[in-house]
This record gives C-alpha cells, structure tokens and sequence, in this order.
C-alpha cells in the first residue's frame, strides 16, 4: 500500500484529452466529443437501422409468397411502387437494395465498431477518451448525414435504386436502365459519405489502439475485443478509400458521361446508350477489394467479443491467445486477396479463379483456430449460462455453418453452379448477418449493466435469444435447399419457371422461410422491449464487476465517469483471460491486479 | 514537459479492483492535449502517417482503374500535358522547403518566423492550386473535356483528387497561421505543425507520383 510509483512514470501516463464535462445538453447528447455518448449515437443510429432494414426484408418475403396480393397500406404509402397495395418487381427490387444496403452499412459497420467499439476500446486500454474526440464526434455525424441520405432515396420521383447493395453497373451507371430520378445518385452520395466517415473512425481507432494503451497494457495483453476491433480498423482504412473511388468514378459515369464502366454500344429499351469502351467488370474489381475486406468489418468485431465473453463465463483463459490474434490477423490479411471469388461467374481467367480460390480456402485455416479455440475455451469450464454466454455460443454455432457454406461456393465449379442462387443468399447471411448480429446481441447484453446501471432481463433474453437462434435458422437453413434447386435469387416472382413450380416444393418453401421471418422479426420487438424496459427499471446494478470479468471496464465505477478512470492511470500487470488461477484469492485476476492483489503478500514475496 | 508534471507526489491506491495511481489535477493535460508534448507530436504523427494510408489506397485505387480502363478498348486518346505543370511543380516542390523552414522556426521559438513560412507555404499551395486551374483551362482550349475521353478523364480526376487533398492541407496552414497569432495557449502547437508538415511534403511525394503516372502511362 505504500509503494509509490514514481512520478517520472506517471508523467509519461498522464492521460490524454482531459476535456470539461460538457454542462448543456446538446454537447453533451447530441454534438457530444465523449466516446461514450458517440458509441451509443451509433448503436441507436444501428437501432433505428435495423428496424428499417428488417421492415425491407418483410416486403420482400411478402412479395415473394403473394405476388398479386394487395397489401393493406403500401398501395397509401408507395404509390408509384405498391399501386393499390401490390408491389410491382421493380419496387421488390429496391427493397431488396435498401435492405442490404442499410443492414450491411448502417447496422453491420456501424454498431460493432462505431458503437460497441467506441464505447470500450477506450476504457479496455486504459484512457480517458479516443486519440481525437472531435474527430470521433465528426465521423459519427458524418455518417448521419449518409443515413440520410441513403433514407432520401425513398422519397425522391423515381424511387429508391434496385440495382442491389453491390451497385453493379450498367444498371446503376445508366438512369435508363433502371431508376431515372435521383434515387440511384442519393445511393452512391450516401456510400461515398459512409466511406469519409468510416476512414475518420477508422484512423482514430488505430492511432487510439496504438498509442493511447495503458502501461503495461502490451499489445499480447489487448482484449480479444480490442484486438478485433484494431484489426477492423485497418481493414476500413485500406478498404473504404477504394469504395470511395469507385463511387466517384461511378457518380460521372452516371452524371457526366464518362464511360469508365459503361461498355460502348449498350443497347437499353431499344435505345443506344452513349458511352463508350468501359466495363462493369472493372466497377466488380473496385467493389469486391472493398467488398470482401467489408464482410470481416463486419464479422471480426463479433469475433471478439465472442471470444471474450465465452472466456468470462467458462471461467477459462482464451484457448491459445496468441493463436487467436494470429487467426485475426491472418484473416484480416487475406481478406485483400479473396475479392475475385465473388466474380467466378465475370468471365474471369479461369487461372485466376484457381488462384482466388486457393487463397480463399487458406482463410479456413484461420477460421478453423478460432473455431477450435472457441471450442477449446468452454472445454471443461464451469460454463455459466447467461444471456450473453448463450449469444456467443449461438455466434460460433452460425459461423461454423455460414462457413461450411463457403467452402463450397469457394470453389469455381461448384460456384457456377450457385452463383446467383439462395444459397448464396444463406450463406451470406448466417455469416455476415445474423453471426454478426449476435455479436451485437452478446456485446449489449454482457456491457449493459456497465453502460447504464442496469441488468436486462435475463429470462426475456433468454426467451429472445432462442426464438431467434431457432428462427434464423429456420429462414436460412431452407435456403440452402432451394439455392440447390437451383432457385435464383433476385427474382420478385417465380411463376413460370417451369421446375420451380409446384412439384419442386419451393413454393411451401418460401411460404415456411416467410412464417419463420415474421416470427423472427416479431421477436426482435421482444430484445426492444426488454432494451428501453431494463434502462428505465432493469435490476439495478451499481458494483463496478458482476460479471466477474478482468478487463479495465469492470475495474471503473458504473456507469462509467466522464473520464473513465476518474483521474486515475491504470496500470496493467496481466493478460486479459486470467481465471481459475491456482493459489488466488478469487478464481479471477483482473488485468491491473498485480500479484500481491491476486495471492496475497506472502505467496507474492514467495515468489 | 514532464517538469510541469507532479508538483505533489501522485498517490497511488489499491482496491479490490485493482491498482491506480491518482493524478493530481494540477497536472492532468488541457484541453485536447496531453500536457506532455512530445507525447502530442507522436500521436498527431502516427496519425497523419495512418492517414496517408487511407489517401494511398485512394489513389492506388485510381491508378489501378486507370490502367484497367487504357487496357479494356482501343478508345483511349493521350495528350501532351499543359506547360503550366512543370512550373505549378516546382512550386509545390519549393513549399515543401518553406513549410520545413516554418517548422524549423517553431524549433528554434520563433513564433514571427512560423507564422511568416506557414504564410508563405500556403501561399505557394494556393499558387499550385492556381496552377491546376490554368491547366484545366488550357485543356479545355483544346477541347479536352472531362468525359470526352477515358484519358481526360483520369487527368481530371487525379489532379482534382490531388488539389481536393491539397486544400485540406491549406486549410490546415491556415489554422496554424491564426492560431500562432492568438494570445491563447495552444498546448498542441508543436503536434499541429509537426503534423502539417509531415501532411504537406505528402502532397508533394503523392503529386510528383501523379505526374508521373501523367507522364509515363499514357
């Protein structure tokens, strides 16, 4: 107790951005430098997202069970694209794009990293904020103004564009193929937004990570979270400035007249089109070197918080953490070279596909440590099974058979065969949707009771999570089938397709996979309910620890102060999965106990 | 500056949730800066160097279409580039001397000196810009429009991109300039300058690999 650090240390430690507690609300809930408030800016931001994406995919299954029925209400509120409530395909199609368009940019960049990420990786390394708050509050609202301008789509003469969250050209680079307003240039402006907004976060995070640790903190000492959450970063920063370009460049094919993806004597309705010499082909190039990279954005952070939440409640030190981080690097790294698996059907050498498919069955290696190691982890732990817990384990579930599905479509011949088809649609998302999706799950369940106080309801989560966990699969699973058959996907209707018709099943298919999604979605009210429930009369939880975990955040008043540490340098003395240590006084170490703190004086000295 | 640091002994506490050691408030950092500024120029450093990565890739991205698109179709038109380059060039180039002697000034505490370079060296950006602008100009005159040919095309977009970056970086000279005349503490000064400078001779690397790229891809 006595045992002074020296001060020369501390001076090197002093932490960073002290600034004022903001008084008025406005700084300090809207135009906020707080990481805190940013995180949860951009996990409402998701919220809202999610309900609007999940709302898309409703219209699409509906459309896709009835076809010519009249749906109450849509004929009132999209006129041009639901007359007297019937959807036409057109308006199928730009559901179908706002749908992926939303939940991959709005809810699947922005809640792992911007939200979960801004909230903890501050406070699991030790400071009092990211490396440029203002920066940080300016890529929020950056990426507000994006969602809104992707939300005006909807609402501009035209539409909302239907040439699918890719953006493929020449059906958005030529108004007269698809949509002739502005929707489709409101679609690119508001990609283009996300792109600045996405590299300005993506910079703080890696500078933050780099530089703002805690003594001791070493980087083989980082939490999984923080880990991911890096490598994420990175990821963004090389990734999203390629999206950037393509996005302008397609913005002047659009616009001006130049012909960078527009081949020369394109013929739409009967009409020439006015370009010349360029080719889809290269937009795919530009799009899937952000594309592929933009999966593991979305994934790596789920990873994770996987991986820390099942070493918290098996009680178990990471199963080989030096091999996890390796397998998030690894992953992080192939990610730029795999882009071309997703155009084995453009005409691509076939060379090339071999060598794209090579590299892209090496990212199984890296998936498979992490897999085993999260199998490895709850090996043999005294497994507590909270909400979170039960989120985590249903994310190795879905990752596995998302991934089992890639294998397949990893492969040229087998790809010709899918592409295009519901099981690529499954595939995508049991492992990049839904897998991430209970990333999120298990980072709000397990942080709640840090972020607000409170404890969620554990039996309503509960009941949430197995509704849910049954659910997705019960949508995606038979679509593995009907990809099989093959059922195109894409497609508003599939009357008159000779063997997708009745004897095929497809039909009982999509009414089953619709049913399912309703439910599922139902259930979602359910997490929503039991979200704005717990925050106003949740079981109140005011110890700093009750998850009993070793991470920084657990070691700091709840909620958080404004500085997070209150004035206080931490220092770090160990890796961040120590539990069920022999000889301590409790079965965990938190990462700024030292050894004392952990046995005891003597056993310490012993030492 | 770790002298301003601990007038009083910081006070270290144990909990049974760890370890900390208190600061006094005194010596906590201001506004927006650590209060330890070499720790400041560090960070503000990696983060313009982290930066130049997202901007690399950009162009990167840019010159991988460009190559891509001379390739794909027989339609491609190359041109002699407008005169006015070489010399917007060389002012580009000299900017990066006074932006170094600017920095140099703020070294050796000569804040007369810093606001004199940083002037100077953003008036050398704006003259580049202008530069640009007259190259277009010229372009123009001969009838080479933005969409009349994939080759136009790439010549507007890289100089474009390049002169968009180049005036964020003027706006950050700018900043520098106002600030220096201010009265009011600027705890990260050295951080801005050093990372504006490092910003600069940036523009200037990414520049000459433009007009390379100009130059030789055609």
């Amino acid at each position: 107790m006595t045992e002074v650090q020296v001060s020369p240390e501390v001076a090197e430690y002093t932490e960073v951005h002290r600034h004022p507690e903001p008084k008025s609300f406005i700084s300090k809930w809207i135009f906020s430098i707080d990481h805190k408030v940013i995180g949860i800016q951009y996990i409402l931001l998701a919220l809202v997202a999610v309900f609007v994406g999940m709302a898309l995919s409703l219209l699409v299954r509906l459309r896709l069970i009835m076809p010519d029925k009249p749906l109450p209400l849509l004929g009132d509120l999209f006129p041009v694209g639901a007359p007297d409530g019937v959807m036409t395909p057109e308006f199928y199609l730009a559901m179908l794009t706002m749908h992926g368009t939303i939940m991959v940019f709005m809810v699947l960049t922005t809640a792992p990293q911007g939200g979960f990420g801004n909230y903890f990786l501050p406070i699991q390394i030790g400071a009092a904020d990211m490396a440029f708050p203002r920066l940080n509050m300016l890529s929020f609202w950056t990426t507000f103004v994006s969602f809104l301008l992707l939300l005006a789509a909807f609402f501009v003469e035209g539409g909302a564009p239907m040439s699918g969250w890719t953006g493929y050209p020449p059906l958005s680079a030529v108004p007269e193929a698809t949509v002739q307003g502005i929707g489709q240039d409101l679609w690119i402006a508001s990609i283009a937004v996300f792109c600045i907004a996405s590299l300005l976060g993506a910079l703080n995070f890696i500078v933050t990570t780099l530089d703002l640790r805690a003594k001791g903190l070493t980087m083989m000492r980082l939490p999984l979270t923080c880990w991911t959450w890096f490598v994420t970063a990175i990821l963004g920063l090389l990734a999203f400035g390629v999206l950037l370009a393509a996005g302008v460049l397609l913005l002047l094919d659009r616009n001006v007249g130049t012909s960078f993806f527009v081949p020369a004597g394109l013929v739409v309705s009967d009409k020439v089109i006015d370009h010349s010499g360029g080719s889809p082909i290269l937009w795919q190039h530009l799009f899937w070197f952000f594309g592929h990279p933009e999966v593991y954005i979305a994934i790596l952070p789920g990873m994770g918080v996987t991986s820390h939440i099942l070493a918290t409640f098996a009680r178990r030190t990471v199963f080989g953490y030096k091999a996890m981080v390796y397998a998030i690097a690894a992953i992080g790294l192939l990610g730029f070279v795999v882009w071309g698996h997703h155009m084995f059907v453009s005409g691509m050498s076939p060379y090339s596909a071999f060598v794209f498919s090579i590299l892209t069955m090496c990212i199984g290696v890296p998936s498979a440590i992490k897999t085993f190691n999260w199998i490895g982890t709850m090996w043999g732990g005294r497994i507590r099974f909270t909400s979170p817990m039960l989120y985590s384990i249903g994310f190795v579930s879905l990752f596995v058979s998302g991934g089992l599905s890639g294998i397949f479509l990893g492969q040229p011949t087998i790809d010709l065969y899918f592409h295009d088809t519901y099981f690529v649609v499954a595939h995508f998302h049991l492992i990049m949707g839904v897998a991430a999706i209970f990333g999120m799950f298990s980072g709000l369940t397990f942080w709640f009771p840090k972020m607000f106080g409170r404890l969620m309801d554990e039996r309503l989560s509960k009941i949430h999570f197995w509704i849910t966990f049954v659910g997705v699969y019960a949508i995606f699973g038979p679509m593995h089938y009907l990809g099989m058959l093959p059922h195109p996907r894409r497609y508003a209707e599939i009357t008159g397709v000779d063997y997708l018709t009745a004897t095929s099943g497809a039909a009982d298919l999509h009414m089953f996979i619709t049913v399912a999604a309703i439910l599922t979605v139902l259930a979602q009210f359910l997490f929503v309910y039991n979200f704005i429930r717990s925050l106003a009369k949740g079981r109140a939880c005011s110890e700093e620890n009750p998850w009993e975990a070793t991470t920084l955040e657990w070691a700091i008043p709840t909620p958080p102060p404004h500085d997070n540490f209150a004035g206080k340098v931490p220092h770090v003395y160990r890796g961040a999965y120590d539990f069920s240590l022999k000889g301590a006084k409790r079965d965990f170490a938190m990462q700024c106990n030292d050894d004392k703190a952990v046995y005891g004086a003597e056993q310490a000295a012993g030492d | 500056m770790a002298a301003t640091v601990a007038p009083e002994a910081p006070v270290r506490t144990d909990s049974g949730s760890g370890s900390f050691v208190t600061i006094p408030p005194e010596s906590r950092g201001g506004w927006g800066g650590s209060g330890d500024s070499l720790r400041d120029v560090q960070r503000y450093k990696l983060a313009v160097w982290v930066g130049m990565g997202a901007v690399v890739m950009f162009f990167a991205a840019l010159t991988s279409a460009m190559v891509v698109r001379q390739g794909l179709s027989g339609d491609w038109q190359p041109f002699s580039l407008p005169v006015v380059l070489y010399a917007s060039t060389a002012v580009l180039l000299a900017s990066s001397f006074t932006i170094e002697r600017a920095r140099r000034s703020m070294v050796e505490g000569s804040t007369a000196g810093l606001r004199r370079w940083v002037n100077v060296s953003a008036a050398l950006g704006l003259l580049f810009v202008a530069g640009q602008l007259l190259g277009w100009q010229a372009l123009a005159g001969r009838g080479i429009y933005l969409a009349s040919n994939p080759a136009n095309s790439f010549y507007y977009l890289l100089t474009a991109g390049h002169g968009l970056h180049l005036v964020g970086g003027i706006c950050a000279l700018g900043y520098i300039w106002l600030r220096a005349r201010s009265a009011r503490p600027w705890p990260t000064r050295e951080a801005a300058v050093e990372a504006a400078a490092l910003y600069w001779h940036f523009m200037d690397v990414l520049w000459i690999y433009i007009l390379g790229l100009l130059l030789f891809w055609r």
